[in-house]
């Protein structure tokens, strides 16, 4: 306990603190927010919840937490106090569980300590979210359980931990490993699947381009059905709408449509599976061509515009052949194709025009525009030829320049390279 | 034009070892080991290295060894592919790598490779390609690359190339500079950049450059120092590093010192922080700063340091 008495406080204060906020998880298990405030915060959420200042006892909780309709406030001022002290009992506590565990003491003695270790990691954890060695012992005396509930309980616990820290990646990572238990155990729960998405969603719109969060979301996609994927597909279209600069959220539409292509990838695939993803495939194109023209100058947008019309020339270009071209590999130009890329070239002509009015969205959008046809063009060489054709060479001279702006060596080295394939 | 405030810096660097009293650093005293990578690395960069005990870091890091061959973020904590990586850099920077039992640290780091030749973090199983490059670039230093199956290791991360041409954590994940940083590292080190579409990767990276300088880690983002160090040694490992600005580049980075106090941030104006600071100074290196040491695009510790680990049996 040496280090304990550092500070001004005494020993006895401290364990105090810890004591109080131990006390208050406990006997409110239904708090769902918690977040670090600062104390003249307090003056003020008190005024809010109605209490007036006089009536407001002086003692040590009332100035460190905060706790109203299941939602918990900690004062900046105890943070660190209270995390070192709650680092420490834990750490002791996981130490002595460990030996006990290894002397195989009695019962009554591991279950003990196995209760102080759950009880102390959870105050670790609120306050430090990454600190691994805390999520590690609940993991290590979860695996022995096999009530679904200790399951479904932990998974309360890691979602309010993301309140507060919504970034926190060993947070999502121990959620994945309490779905995967429940997967080898109790089979998958669909319910718990969609229900994670749902909960990915909500963090997305308090922590903007969360790449942790998003990435929980697509690793969610392996235990979906393709009904669900498909529902999917269309719940996150008007979150996606309303955040188009969220990258990460059109990464996993990217991964939701893959998984729609993949019976297409193997022998046996229907041509109804083919008439389906084409459909939803133009859909896509669609939506996105209004996003494009509507919010100017998004890179997320002409980005996730890449990857639709790529796919597109690759899969559906060709109606005679069931196998989707490799990339690189010479087109077949069929009339689909051919209208395709005209109307691509239509959409890069407009997006070209940069009128007087906010003059930086429509330069992005000019740049964007340049790229994604070039980038086309990197993949499909013969596209060369029918943008010089479509577009002269004064205009097409123009979108290099646009880009040469910007990315000078990048647009030499493609432009030398294109020349010389096509 | 502002110039690289190294003194200044080393100070910082020494300082934020003492400072133990703020929430900060009572948060990230769980991965210690990486924060001590950090610094002293970026000494070492300066030329610095002699101004800490070497004996000192040297046995505290030891006080993080588990039995099991891992090494922990801190004393008392469970061992993790994470820190393992960086106690034996920490190592190798001092020279004392013959203080390792060489068999048991590698043991648990091939330990980690699971049946598809991807590696876990840990005994708890969470899989991520930034894994893959820590075992390989572990093993690759300590000289044991073939105590695992090098072929299914670069076929799982061959396995998470994306439509762009970066990559992500797992397959179908999201391409982000950080990742792309360790699964092009990873091929590097293991002689297998041709399964790089290096113009691919090479165009996604340099679209990372924005007006200001500065380097994003995925679209839409704000640029940030510590991409300095992700995109640009990519970038190097693949040969396309002058498609992007240079020059605009040192001066974003060196826009974001604390020319008062030492310490580098992650954009012009903001908190300095200990990652921050490397990876400044780690970028800087890269991009031929005068005055700072040389730096391995793929190993990431000091080019002499890793010559000395190659050229000795």
């Amino acid at each position: 306990m040496g280090k304990m008495g550092e500070g001004s406080c005494s020993e006895e204060d401290l364990f105090d603190l810890l004591n109080q906020f131990e006390h208050i998880l406990e006997s409110d298990p239904l708090i769902d927010e918690v977040g670090f405030i600062h104390p003249s915060q307090f003056t003020l959420l008190n005024k809010e919840a109605g209490f007036s200042s006089e009536v407001q006892p002086d003692n040590r909780t009332w100035r460190s937490f905060w706790n109203q309709d299941h939602k918990l406030g900690i004062s900046t001022d105890v943070l660190i106090r209270l995390c070192k002290d709650a680092k420490h009992v834990f750490l002791t506590a996981f130490e002595a569980y460990k030996c006990d565990v290894k002397a195989c003491s009695e019962s009554c003695s591991i279950c003990t300590l196995e209760s102080e270790v759950m009880k102390h990691s959870q105050s670790v954890l609120m306050l430090s979210s990454d600190f691994g060695t805390a999520w590690n012992a609940r993991k290590l005396i979860l695996s022995k359980k096999d009530q679904p509930c200790a399951f479904t309980e932990e998974l309360r616990l890691s979602r309010l931990i993301l309140s507060n820290c919504p970034k926190s990646e060993a947070t999502w990572s121990h959620r994945r490993w309490i779905i995967k238990m429940m997967a080898q155990r109790f089979s998958t729960p669909q319910e718990i699947i969609t229900k994670e998405s749902e909960l990915v969603e909500a963090v997305g719109e308090r922590s903007k381009m969360n790449y942790r969060a998003w990435y929980h979301r697509c690793w969610l996609v392996s235990y979906m059905t393709i009904e669900q994927v498909l529902q999917e597909l269309n719940k996150s279209k008007r979150w996606a709408g309303l955040h188009v600069a969220d990258s990460s959220c059109f990464h996993y539409r990217r991964r939701l449509m893959l998984k729609i292509l993949e019976p297409l990838n193997v022998k046996g695939s229907t041509a109804y599976d083919k008439t389906e993803a084409h459909k939803i495939w133009m859909e896509e194109l669609d939506w996105n061509k209004e996003l494009v023209e509507r919010y100017v100058g998004r890179e997320a947008l002409w980005l996730h515009r890449r990857f639709l019309s790529l796919n597109w020339i690759m899969y559906f270009a060709c109606n005679h052949s069931d196998v989707p071209s490799e990339t690189g590999q010479s087109i077949i130009m069929n009339e689909e194709t051919v209208n395709f890329i005209d109307n691509e070239i239509l959409l890069l002509e407009s997006s070209m025009t940069i009128p007087d009015t906010k003059f930086e969205d429509f330069q992005a959008q000019a740049l964007h525009a340049a790229a994604y046809m070039l980038w086309l063009t990197k993949h499909i060489p013969e596209l060369w030829r029918m943008l010089e054709e479509k577009l002269g060479t004064e205009k097409l001279k123009c979108v290099l320049s646009t880009i040469a702006q910007e990315r000078s060596s990048l647009l030499h080295h493609l432009v030398n390279h294109t020349v010389n394939l096509a | 034009m502002v110039q690289l405030v190294a003194d200044k810096h080393v100070r910082y660097i020494l300082m934020a070892e003492k400072k133990k009293e703020s929430f900060e650093s009572v948060v990230m005293d769980h991965l210690r080991m990486n924060g001590a990578y950090w610094g002293l690395t970026a000494l070492d960069l300066l030329e610095k290295l002699g101004s800490v005990s070497k004996d000192e870091v040297v046995s505290w890091v030891m006080t993080c060894y588990h039995e099991s061959g891992g090494f922990a973020g801190n004393t008392g904590h469970d061992p993790h592919i994470l820190y393992t990586l960086s106690a034996v850099q920490i190592l190798a920077l001092f020279d004392k790598l013959d203080i390792l039992d060489v068999g048991k640290v590698s043991s648990y780091v091939a330990g980690l490779q699971n049946e598809d030749g991807s590696f876990s973090g840990d005994i708890w199983g969470e899989i991520d390609t930034r894994f893959s490059y820590i075992a390989i670039c572990c093993l690759s230093i300590l000289k044991c690359l073939d105590k695992i199956n090098v072929k299914k290791a670069v076929d799982y991360i061959v396995s998470c190339k994306n439509l762009d041409g970066g990559f992500g954590c797992t397959p179908g994940a999201e391409s982000h500079a950080g990742q792309i940083f360790c699964c092009v590292g990873a091929l590097a080190i293991t002689g297998n950049l041709h399964h790089v579409d290096k113009d691919l990767l090479g165009w996604w990276l340099c679209e990372r450059q924005g007006k200001t300088g500065g380097l994003n880690g995925r679209p839409e983002k704000l640029p940030d120092v510590c991409y300095s160090w992700w995109v640009l040694s990519s970038l190097i490992m693949i040969d396309r590093v002058h498609w992007i600005d240079k020059a605009k580049l040192v001066k974003f980075i060196l826009d974001c010192q604390d020319l008062d106090n030492g310490g580098i941030s992650d954009r012009p104006d903001d908190a300095v922080d200990i990652f921050h600071t490397y990876f400044g100074v780690a970028g800087l290196s890269l991009l031929e700063y005068h005055g700072v040491k040389a730096i391995d695009p793929a190993y990431a510790l000091p080019v002499d340091v890793i010559n000395r680990i190659i050229f000795t049996k």
